[in-house]
């Protein structure tokens, strides 16, 4: 914690940059933090309860964050995926960033849980995650980390909810979804959903009805789910963020494998490496215009 | 006869069950499906499904009077010429079984502002339809804050009953003329009481250590600090989505939008809607008058601690703390109001 | 019937006023209904295309034309856009009147200054006609209306009549670059034609209504003419979904814009958060 601190207030020192965009506590456990004097740096932390995705206040469009200025930004390796991704997808340029990467072991669901991390409260998207820091950093802190053991296996829901039948599938996200009221927290939490305007408020046309019924709610769920294909990088914000408890990183995992067995493609930490969507080859799979 | 009862619990299942099989609906605190712990209020099938301790409900009561999604009217058109097809302003006879103290002052509150001037039919409508029956609040957590805006866990506003647990069952105060009527239901099942027991230790001490400040100062605070360093610091961490306003049981906003549902026909319908997302307020010409998330937040401050207030006489927050829990970027109302409360102290002294 | 349900209006006739920007003339489709239907200068509306949506507009005729009212709209949304694609004949939706009005009874007796820019003139033409057709009731009416260029200028016919009038002084300008070879106008923004024009601020009221930059620089400059900001009106155009003080859109500082306003002094929106 003292090695995170201390190159924070270097950093704010030399004038390198404006603000840190780290984590502190507050009454519920982590919170994000936005420091801007060298003296509040100690109220720099990070352990497992810093669940949430930093980069998602990185959009250019967050007009009062920019005001800061230059930041530098704590980032768990999960975090960095979507720092690359702000690069790739030209919303971010690396050289206006510091990037104070955190070595993490795995966080809980959510920043009040428990203290102490076990294989009953870890998030369940950390379980088999192979990425103990980020290679896209300019600063490592923190103590070397074991791989995170947990009970939760996401790929074992997955292939049970593949098992039902069309009909079944069908009645359980109707189900799932119906409890959605599209307060777009999952989006506006996402750092990858940084469109200028999203689909789903443009009304014309209004490609994806506003109103929270089935209708509405499943083309919200699935559009967002595919503009997220080979962009979402698993850092489970929006099925945290969630009032109503829909199970979103499911459709993202779901998403997530397919494009990974098309395309070998996995989101990486590099901001130079192709994704599908975002490059063409002509031995890509085509069956589909056929 | 007094205004209290006592009902043994497999009377008040037995009472439950006699309800849902007049064909009344019945909306009660249950598990959620999928949801592990969590719990939110539903249509019940069986008395057995209610979960009367535990956690608050996810969601609000708010929806059972103004849904997250309505129709207002249907539309058809053949050529130049559109019939209305109105929606009824009456609603099936609901009963609705553990109501939290916090949830149940939300509908009166919200009354006012749907009722002042224009009357809201589609509101009170289902309001009229709606016996509601609170249950002193079994579990608080720490973003519990009724205490701070004039409740209480055994507060007794909007509830038609108002029920405590007892040893073997539950004490009932008859609050209402709707409340009365209910009674009439289960009359033979019930015998008079006296006063409350306080059977359960009541969570007032709890709750008021989580935040104890006196919302007219907040809002004589907020009358004189339009432009204060607070907004643009706590602002900076809000995502600026809807999932305060929506888990809020005093938040009524809302958006008319028109849906097609097929040539020629279609419907108007309201759905629920925020203050924190930036569309909320965009104008046709680009022109935003609140303009970035500061002026955004301020907006959900302002509004439930001094427009309101001052328009209806008393605070839009029922200090449920759902905001609280809800929210992913760890925004903290309590936080908010009690450094609030400090700087108003600061000032007055 | 909800609150909600609009009534049913039949389109009488399409005036275009210029190329972005047309006056619907509508009448009530229930006869009963266009018998009661009453309202007061400055009071709006929720128009609506059924399958588009609903829009907020003043009503743009005076009340003292009675059998139909008038809406003028520019198209920049959804459906305003619906909006323009109707023809004589078509049914729309409307539900009103809302909100409150220019205090006419209180103006009586008095002289008047209405100014306005592009198609703020809509709000302010239906007190300008409200004021001349009980004109001995009035002193003096100045009107000094500007606009971008002479092709946006909306209302053309009846500035034509005003222009022709010896009870009305009107005044006309169009932004540097604007004019036409032919344009008779002044040159220059609406502050500096209000300077030109120097209506006095004696037993005077004015009415201002425009883009926000116009509202902005023409207030003070009222002000600075010796009008009391208790007698420079103007309306607000915050966005509105309901008009009926519930859906909390148009709420800025203590006032619902559908219900407070849209009609405002310049001294209430002085003691206003910059907000609207």
């Amino acid at each position: 914690m003292q090695e995170l601190r201390d190159l924070a207030k270097k950093l704010l020192l030399d004038k390198q940059v404006n603000a840190i965009l780290g984590y502190e506590w507050d009454r519920r456990g982590a919170r994000p933090a936005f420091i801007t004097e060298a003296g509040d740096c100690d109220r720099l932390v990070f352990d497992h309860r810093c669940v949430q995705n930093l980069a998602a206040y990185l959009s250019p469009r967050r007009a009062n964050i920019a005001q800061l200025g230059r930041l530098a930004v704590v980032i768990k390796a999960c975090d960095a995926r979507a720092v690359a991704g702000l690069i790739r997808e030209n919303q971010l340029k690396r050289e206006d960033l510091v990037l104070i990467g955190v070595r993490c072991g795995g966080v809980v669901v959510n920043p009040s849980d428990s203290e102490q991390l076990n294989a009953e409260n870890i998030a369940p998207r950390c379980v088999g995650c192979e990425q103990r820091e980020p290679t896209l950093a300019d600063h490592l802190v923190g103590e070397t980390q074991s791989a995170p053991v947990g009970k939760a296996n996401r790929d074992l829901r997955l292939s049970e909810i593949e098992k039902l039948n069309p009909e079944e599938r069908l009645s359980l996200w109707t189900s799932l979804l119906s409890q959605c009221t599209r307060c777009y927290a999952c989006r506006q939490v996402c750092p990858m959903c940084f469109c200028e305007r999203c689909i789903a408020d443009k009304t014309q046309p209004a490609w994806i009805e506003s109103s929270p019924h089935s209708r509405g709610n499943f083309s919200w769920h699935l559009t967002r789910a595919l503009h997220l294909a080979g962009r979402c990088v698993d850092c489970g914000e929006c099925e945290r963020a969630c009032p109503a408890g829909i199970p979103l990183g499911l459709l993202n995992h779901k998403v997530a494998r397919i494009v990974a067995s098309r395309y070998g493609y996995a989101v990486s930490d590099d901001p130079s490496r192709e994704t599908p969507i975002g490059s063409y080859r002509l031995d890509d799979e085509q069956e589909f215009i056929a | 006869m007094n205004n209290r009862r006592m009902l043994n619990k497999t009377d008040f299942e037995d009472f439950v069950d006699s309800l849902l099989r007049a064909g009344i609906t019945v909306i009660a605190p249950v598990r959620r499906e999928q949801g592990g712990e969590k719990v939110e209020y539903r249509p019940i099938h069986s008395p057995a499904e209610i979960v009367l301790s535990g956690q608050p409900p996810v969601r609000p009561l708010k929806e059972v009077v103004f849904p997250p999604t309505e129709p207002l009217f249907n539309w058809k058109q053949t050529k130049a010429s559109v019939q209305i097809e109105e929606v009824p302003t009456e609603f099936k006879e609901t009963v609705v079984v553990g109501a939290r103290p916090c949830d149940a002052a939300a509908l009166e509150i919200v009354d006012k502002v749907m009722g002042w001037d224009y009357r809201d039919e589609l509101w009170f409508g289902r309001r009229q339809a709606v016996t509601v029956l609170s249950l002193a609040c079994p579990q608080s957590d720490d973003s519990c804050f009724c205490t701070a805006v004039g409740l209480s866990p055994e507060s007794t506003r909007g509830a038609d009953w108002f029920m405590s647990s007892v040893d073997g069952g539950f004490e009932i105060e008859i609050l209402t003329p709707k409340g009365e009527k209910l009674l009439e239901r289960c009359k033979d099942r019930c015998r008079e009481t006296k006063g409350r027991t306080n059977a359960m230790p009541s969570l007032d001490a709890k709750v008021r250590a989580n935040l104890n400040i006196d919302p007219g100062k907040v809002r004589e605070w907020l009358e004189k600090h339009f432009d204060d360093p607070l907004w643009s610091d706590v602002a900076l961490r809000c995502h600026g989505c809807g999932a305060c306003a929506f888990v809020c049981p005093t938040c009524h906003c809302f958006d008319i939008v028109d849906e097609l549902d097929g040539i020629g026909r279609g419907q108007r319908r309201r759905n629920w809607d925020a203050c924190q997302p930036a569309l909320f307020t965009l104008h046709g010409s680009g022109h935003n008058p609140r303009k970035d998330q500061t002026a955004r937040f301020r907006q959900r401050i302002m509004h439930k601690f001094n427009i309101y207030p001052a328009r209806f006489g008393e605070v839009l927050c029922t200090g449920c703390g759902r905001c609280i829990r809800a929210c992913a970027a760890g925004m903290d109302l309590i936080s908010i109001l009690s450094e609030i409360d400090r700087k108003s102290a600061e000032e007055g002294a | 019937m909800n609150l909600y349900q609009p009534q049913l209006m039949r389109i009488e006739e399409i005036i275009e006023e210029t190329g972005d920007t047309r006056t619907l003339k509508l009448q009530f489709e229930n006869p009963s209904v266009a018998e009661q239907f009453d309202f007061k200068a400055g009071q709006f509306g929720e128009y609506s295309v059924f399958g588009a949506g609903e829009c907020t507009f003043c009503i743009a005729s005076s009340p003292t034309r009675k059998g139909y009212i008038e809406a003028s709209f520019k198209e920049v949304g959804k459906v305003t856009r619906a909006m323009r694609r109707l023809n004589v004949g078509d049914t729309m939706g409307f539900r009103g009147p809302y909100g409150n009005h220019f205090p006419l009874d209180e103006m009586k007796g008095n002289n008047i200054v209405f100014i306005s820019g592009g198609i703020g003139l809509a709000p302010v033409r239906c007190v300008i006609w409200n004021t001349l057709d009980l004109r001995d009731q009035f002193k003096d009416v100045t009107i000094i209306y500007g606009a971008r260029s002479v092709a946006d200028l909306v209302y053309k016919r009846e500035l034509q009549g005003w222009a022709g009038r010896s009870d009305v002084k009107l005044y006309q300008c169009v932004d540097p670059g604007g004019e036409t070879p032919d344009w008779k106008g002044e040159v220059c923004f609406v502050p500096s034609l209000v300077e030109k024009a120097a209506p006095s601020a004696k037993d005077s009221y004015a009415v201002v209504c425009g883009p926000p930059i116009v509202i902005r620089l023409t207030l003070p400059l009222l002000e600075k003419m010796g009008f009391a900001p208790e007698r420079i009106y103007t309306t607000l155009e915050n966005r509105m979904k309901c008009g009926l003080g519930k859906c909390g859109r148009c709420n800025v500082g203590p006032y619902y814009v559908c219900k407070d306003g849209p009609v405002f002094t310049s001294a209430q929106l002085k003691a206003l958060p910059p907000e609207y």
